[in-house]
């Protein structure tokens, strides 16, 4: 069963995917499904394995291209809809052992062409409004396969916090002129003291209004509003501090670091964002090494975030673990 | 299994099959040639080996309220 359920109390849709239920849940790695099937192995998800990265549909998904009626009938006050979408895994490897992190530059650049590839694809689809493109990583975020992975859903909507953001920016934008996002950079790059790390097109910050301790954003020097808007310097750049930041994280606490990695771009829904700029958020659980920062009833009840550092001490600590990276050949 | 499309941008190659369960597959090649490790690999190498180290929700008293 799949279909989308209105909530009138927040104004929002709520995916109801029942056969989720039955997805595989951390299989031992000698099984996992999104290993290349090897000769004479079981069958998995994915029978080849000379590949840079796979993207395909989500076997599990909560939205799908051609989704069956809703299961039950709606009402004026409960509309109800088809849950239609697209729902993507993109493998960053075949390796099962790896992470992003620990992948070299050139890998991280060639993810960066394949989110915009996926971008442009499913964006141009007529029931896809937006493209978000993510990845959940430790089972601390609740990962259900270690397989080193990303997910892309393509709504048939703009999802709730994309729309206050761009509700702000284009509120910020009536009233000042001005992009939001880029009066931001501004702000972080004056202060200083929340900059991670930057280069000539992106810079990283965990921003002065951080909701997780760890929590770091990248946002294109230039305004722009989606990967597609990228030219190939700016597409380096951006992989390149990607792994400035993915290996700061695991450097901090000496451990493959957990989070929730987010790309903000655009909608495709074919209206102007001219106000909007491009961005990538990170939210990390982890407070401390070994300590986790639950959403509990501030948070989740109210929608208000209770932070127990300062940004400026995270910014601090992350970027002491920067490190300069080394492309294999002078690609710049 | 059937070959759908292949098409190919800028280095980038995607050849798109279909599966049995009429689910696409895109497989992604780059003209690049595999790469060596970069200077900031050090910290992600021992990755899988730490997962296990990955914190879990602590007692009760660690509990935001």
């Amino acid at each position: 069963m799949s279909e989308l359920r209105w909530n009138p109390l927040l104004g929002e849709w709520v995916a109801t995917a029942t056969h989720r239920q039955d997805r595989t849940f951390l299989p031992p790695a000698d099984y996992c499904p999104l290993c290349p099937t090897k000769p004479g192995g079981f069958p998995t998800e994915v029978p080849e394995s000379i590949y840079d990265m796979v993207v395909f549909e989500n076997r599990f998904p909560s939205l799908r291209p051609d989704p069956p009626l809703p299961a039950i009938e709606g009402t004026e006050l409960y509309p109800v809809r088809p849950g239609q979408g697209v729902c993507e895994v993109v493998l960053y490897s075949p390796n099962h052992n790896t992470t992003l992190a620990a992948e070299p530059v050139e890998q991280l650049y060639k993810l960066v062409r394949v989110w915009t590839d996926r971008f442009i694809e499913l964006g141009a689809l007529p029931f896809v409004d937006y493209v978000f493109e993510f990845e959940n990583k430790g089972e601390a975020i609740g990962v259900t396969l270690h397989h080193p992975h990303g997910q892309i859903y393509a709504y048939p909507f703009i999802p709730p916090r994309v729309l206050r953001e761009l509700k702000q920016s284009r509120d910020h934008h009536d009233e000042t002129g001005r992009c939001l996002l880029c009066d931001i950079i501004v702000e972080e790059r004056r202060a200083g003291r929340r900059i991670i790390a930057e280069n000539k097109s992106f810079v990283a910050y965990i921003p002065f209004f951080a909701s997780y301790p760890y929590e770091v954003h990248i946002a294109s020097s230039r305004h722009l509003q989606a990967l597609s808007d990228l030219e190939q310097t700016e597409q380096k750049d951006l992989a390149e501090l990607l792994k400035q930041v993915l290996v700061a994280y695991d450097r901090l606490f000496n451990l493959s670091f957990p989070y929730m990695m987010v790309l903000h771009p655009r909608p495709t829904d074919g209206g102007s964002y001219d106000d909007y700029h491009f961005h990538i958020e990170f939210y990390p659980p982890l407070r401390t090494a070994t300590k986790l920062k639950y959403l509990a009833g501030s948070e989740t009840g109210a929608g208000m975030f209770i932070n127990d550092t300062l940004a400026e001490e995270k910014a601090a600590e992350v970027r002491s673990h920067v490190e300069p990276v080394v492309w294999k050949r002078d690609e710049r | 299994m059937t070959t759908t499309q292949q098409s190919e941008q800028q280095g980038m190659h995607r050849r798109r099959i279909t599966l049995a369960d009429g689910r696409y597959m895109i497989f992604y090649t780059f003209d690049e040639s595999p790469v060596a490790q970069t200077e900031t690999q050090g910290a992600g190498d021992g990755a899988s080996e730490k997962r296990e180290s990955e914190p879990q929700p602590q007692a009760e008293e660690e509990r935001r309220v």
